[in-house]
């Protein structure tokens, strides 16, 4: 990396640092301490994204869990499971409570009832229609506490053609429905069949991004509800459907469809609507290319040394850029030259271009495309608090991402990052309902907790 | 259904949106800035976008391989809707004073600046917290406002943090290079995240009266949505490596190709899903075979090829759409793969109004999406397009700063307020007919 002067504004940088350091969140208030929240998400980790948010920002989360523990402790890459609990609900426990409910049962709803008086927010990830039939639905419970904010986040949602299906959300489903999965991957040649070219098919994004985007929305939600509340008193049934949560992350796919017919076809590494915009390759792995106004796409080609041999002084508008031939054309220009560096140099080449190239101080965007491996060792996330390990007294050393971001007066944190099966049954039991260690027993030898 | 959603869409206009009486500032281009405050908008708050005269947001030239709607860039379309259009120099003074007379009668404001531009434009935090106290200030960028990136002054786009965050890497198939999203994911899921951000914050101050200042980077957010990977890396010691479609942590997870020559994808992890899917295969043996009786087991990479290789097989023999039927009668979770056909045509999505076809007095009718939250008390609507740079000066002006006509022409002859340029995209539709959708001068 090159020498590290500070720029003009590094007071300002220093002071905003001075104001919202993760390292200081634990001095500083929390946004949702007056709110209780019942999470009773069921294979689903949408809900249970969606109540870590609550529970990063302070709210009371309550995780019920059938007295098993929910299906999603299981989930885990090769099935690695660290004292007991699968690393992705490592994640997702955070912050929160946990105890068990067996909702099947006649006396354990009974006891949800009582909860739900207390609470400010249910969470509920169940296919529509089964927490009706059992009887707390959002009609039956609003009449215990008509205050209360209802979340359902499902497969198919509350209503609608669909909505009677019976099947869980599962996030890889709800990436295949949304018609965002279909529209990215590589492009099959022609000629060439999917079993040639098993890898060049429609392909969802890794990580769990239709859960998370429904889980976001979810909070979205509850938080406008929980404002609108603060107005009227009134609380409210809210419903999501994943697959609708995701799709709504497209752009232009479904306008342009309506208008013009045109199907959302893959594009590679290319992007459909964007020019300079794509991954290229490099002699040691790749970057991303970004430069979406004229002067930067310039700047680029400068970068590379062909402002002149390509005639760039001539182009007056990106327009045609972004028309598909002549984003292929270029694609393969492109290529060849930004192989000949690392892609260390390349990015450091656009750090300085913005100091001293022609077009200064525009630059375009390189970033190289790291694993995540490599993410996870970069200074720069770990001096912004983003992996900061949570001492969990359970778990041990955890590493979370969090402080996805910083604010001088609420940040979120996170204090613990998950509980064994029903491990707070004592704590949050005799709280609501004063319940000792003989009731608890007693519930216990019934199977309802 | 529950009664609570009964009629939900016929009934929509009756009930306010839950953020009735909220007041947003956006000075944001490009799409991690502006999805935000349209949520905020759908939401029922009143969102006012300011850009600079006479260009404006830079997305109103993009467009998809050359389609322009009636000259407007598709995607500004998508993000920026509900809002009131007004253009501000903010690089002068008086454009600044102006900000800050609007800005202390708002609750949010949102920027998408690199870091200090705002301080550089006196409408900094600081300044603008001695004109408004209470007010919730956020800056959402590629890197924050202070670390080595943010410093060395980079930009960002969201294929940017898709590339630094490892997101990209992961969502590729096996020895294959990694893979971009044909969404521009870190962008709107950054959007939405900022707002969780600042209704939190709304929440603090209802209760305290205290403001703050958020600051968010693209990337460091993604890295919040991908979970697992973390722990992973610590405790195995071992990079993630990408599976394609196959959900490296449900068993069975994943898209399979079907004898239509359409896809599928299902997953069946839980017993009662498990089982389903292997009778349905004919296979019902398979449900106590020693390495997928136990979901557990099943995730071993080794068991996970196996049963997948034997799902994938059958699959080759149904369409995708009696997979999915299947999926329905035995209860484990399947669909055809949708495109955007399904978006729009999808007798579901327009039951639930999700997708909607909207009648705008500048644009008339075209499709969009709504926000995909319900909310049987307080419905959010999509309500009308975008609008020509500046377009609702006037009506900004007069409404809440009180300025009568004489003082907004002053403003336009000194260059503080501005209009659109006579260009594609800044420009009225060819066919607006000078008056619709004018709130207070026609």
């Amino acid at each position: 990396m090159t020498e590290n002067k500070r720029p003009k504004w590094a007071e300002w940088a220093d002071h905003v640092r001075s104001l919202d350091d993760p390292a200081k969140n634990f001095e500083k208030p929390e946004a949702l301490d007056d709110l209780v929240v019942l999470d009773l998400s069921s294979r689903s980790m949408a809900g249970c994204f969606c109540s870590s948010l609550l529970a990063e920002l302070g709210a009371e989360t309550i995780r019920i869990e059938p007295p098993g523990g929910d299906l999603v402790r299981t989930y885990s890459p090769n099935g690695v499971m660290h004292r007991g609990t699968g690393l992705a609900y490592l994640q997702e426990g955070r912050n929160k409570y946990h105890v068990t409910l067996d909702l099947d049962k006649e006396e354990g709803r009974e006891i949800l009832k009582c909860l739900v008086g207390a609470a400010d927010v249910l969470i509920e990830t169940y296919p529509a229609g089964v927490m009706d039939a059992w009887g707390i639905g959002y009609e039956e419970l609003a009449k215990i506490n008509p205050r209360l904010i209802y979340t359902s986040i499902s497969g198919y949602g509350q209503f609608g053609p669909e909505s009677a299906r019976k099947q869980y959300d599962y996030d890889n489903v709800s990436q295949a429905r949304s018609g965002i999965q279909y529209g990215t991957g590589e492009i099959l040649p022609e000629g060439k069949t999917y079993d040639e070219m098993p890898y060049a098919v429609p392909t969802k994004a890794g990580p769990w991004i239709a859960w998370a985007a429904s889980g976001t929305f979810g909070a979205m939600g509850i938080l406008s509800a929980v404002y609108y509340r603060g107005v009227t008193g009134e609380g409210q049934a809210i419903d999501i459907a994943t697959p609708e949560a995701y799709e709504r992350l497209h752009d232009y796919a479904l306008h342009w469809y309506s208008d013009q017919g045109v199907l959302n076809e893959r594009f590679g590494n290319l992007d459909t609507a964007l020019w300079l915009y794509g991954f290229y390759p490099t002699k040691d792995g790749g970057v991303f290319l970004g430069g979406l106004r004229l002067e930067m796409w310039k700047a680029f080609v400068d970068i590379i040394g062909k402002y002149d041999e390509w005639g760039a002084e001539q182009w007056t508008t990106l327009a045609p850029f972004m028309k598909k031939d002549w984003q292929l054309k270029y694609q393969a220009m492109i290529n060849p030259e930004t192989e000949k560096y690392t892609s260390q140099e390349l990015t450091m080449k656009s750090v300085e271009y913005a100091k001293t190239g022609r077009l200064a101080p525009i630059t375009p965007v390189i970033a190289e495309i790291v694993s995540p491996d490599k993410a996870m060792r970069d200074e720069v996330w770990r001096d912004r608090g983003v992996f900061t390990p949570v001492q969990d007294p359970v778990y041990g050393s955890i590493v979370c991402a969090q402080s996805q971001w910083k604010a001088t007066e609420t940040p979120p944190r996170t204090k613990w990052v998950c509980r064994p099966v029903g491990y707070d049954n004592g704590f949050v039991y005799l709280k609501y309902m004063g319940y000792g260690p003989v009731k608890l027993q007693e519930l216990s030898g019934k199977g309802i907790i | 259904m529950p009664d609570v959603f009964k009629d939900y869409v016929k009934n929509k206009n009756s009930r306010p949106g839950p953020l009735k009486g909220v007041r947003v500032l956006e000075v944001c281009t490009l799409l991690f800035g502006p999805a935000g405050p349209s949520f905020m908008a759908a939401l029922g708050a009143e969102v006012i976008k300011i850009e600079l005269p006479p260009m404006g947001d830079v997305t109103r030239s993009l467009n998809p391989f050359g389609w322009f709607y009636k000259e407007q860039g598709p995607m500004f379309m998508h993000i920026n809707t509900s809002k009131h259009y007004m253009a501000l120099d903010l690089h002068i003074d008086w454009g600044q004073q102006i900000f800050k007379e609007l800005a202390a009668k708002s609750d949010i404001i949102e920027f998408n600046l690199r870091p200090a531009v705002t301080n550089r434009w006196n409408i900094g935090y600081e300044d603008i917290k001695k004109v408004n106290p209470g007010i919730i200030y956020i800056e959402k960028n590629g890197f924050g406002q202070w670390g080595t990136y943010a410093e060395q002054d980079r930009p960002s786009n969201d294929g940017a943090a898709q590339a630094l965050s490892g997101y990209a890497w992961m969502s590729s198939f096996p020895k294959r290079p990694p893979m971009k999203q044909s969404v521009w994911i870190c962008d709107v899921f950054g959007a939405m995240m900022g707002e969780v951000a600042v209704l939190a914050a709304l929440h603090h101050k209802k209760k305290t009266g205290k403001g703050q200042f958020i600051e968010m980077s693209q990337t460091e957010n993604i890295m919040r949505a991908m979970g697992w990977v973390w722990p992973y890396q610590q405790m195995t010691g071992n990079g993630v490596e990408p599976s394609g479609n196959r959900d490296q942590c449900i068993c069975p997870a994943d898209t399979f190709l079907c004898k239509d020559e359409l896809f599928v994808a299902l997953a069946a992890p839980a017993p009662d899903e498990f089982k389903g899917l292997c009778k349905a295969m004919g296979k019902s043996e398979l449900a106590d075979d020693p390495r997928f009786k136990e979901h557990t087991n099943r995730l071993e990479t080794e068991n996970a090829l196996a049963i997948l290789k034997i799902i994938a097989d059958w699959a080759r023999t149904k369409t995708a759409g009696e997979i999915e039927e299947l999926g329905k009668q035995s209860g484990f979770a399947a669909t055809r793969l949708h495109n955007s056909r399904d978006m729009c045509e999808d007798p579901q999505r327009r039951a639930r109004g999700f997708v909607k076809d909207l009648d705008d007095p500048l644009y008339g009718k075209y499709t969009d999406h709504e926000l995909p939250i319900m909310m049987s008390k307080t419905p959010p609507k999509h309500r009308w397009s975008v609008r020509p740079v500046g377009f609702d000066n006037d009506f900004i002006m007069a409404k809440l700063l009180g300025r009568n006509q004489a003082q907004i022409e002053e403003l336009y002859l000194h260059g503080v307020l501005g209009k659109w340029k006579d260009a594609q995209g800044r420009r009225p539709p060819s066919d607006w007919d000078g008056q619709s959708g004018a709130i207070l001068r026609r």
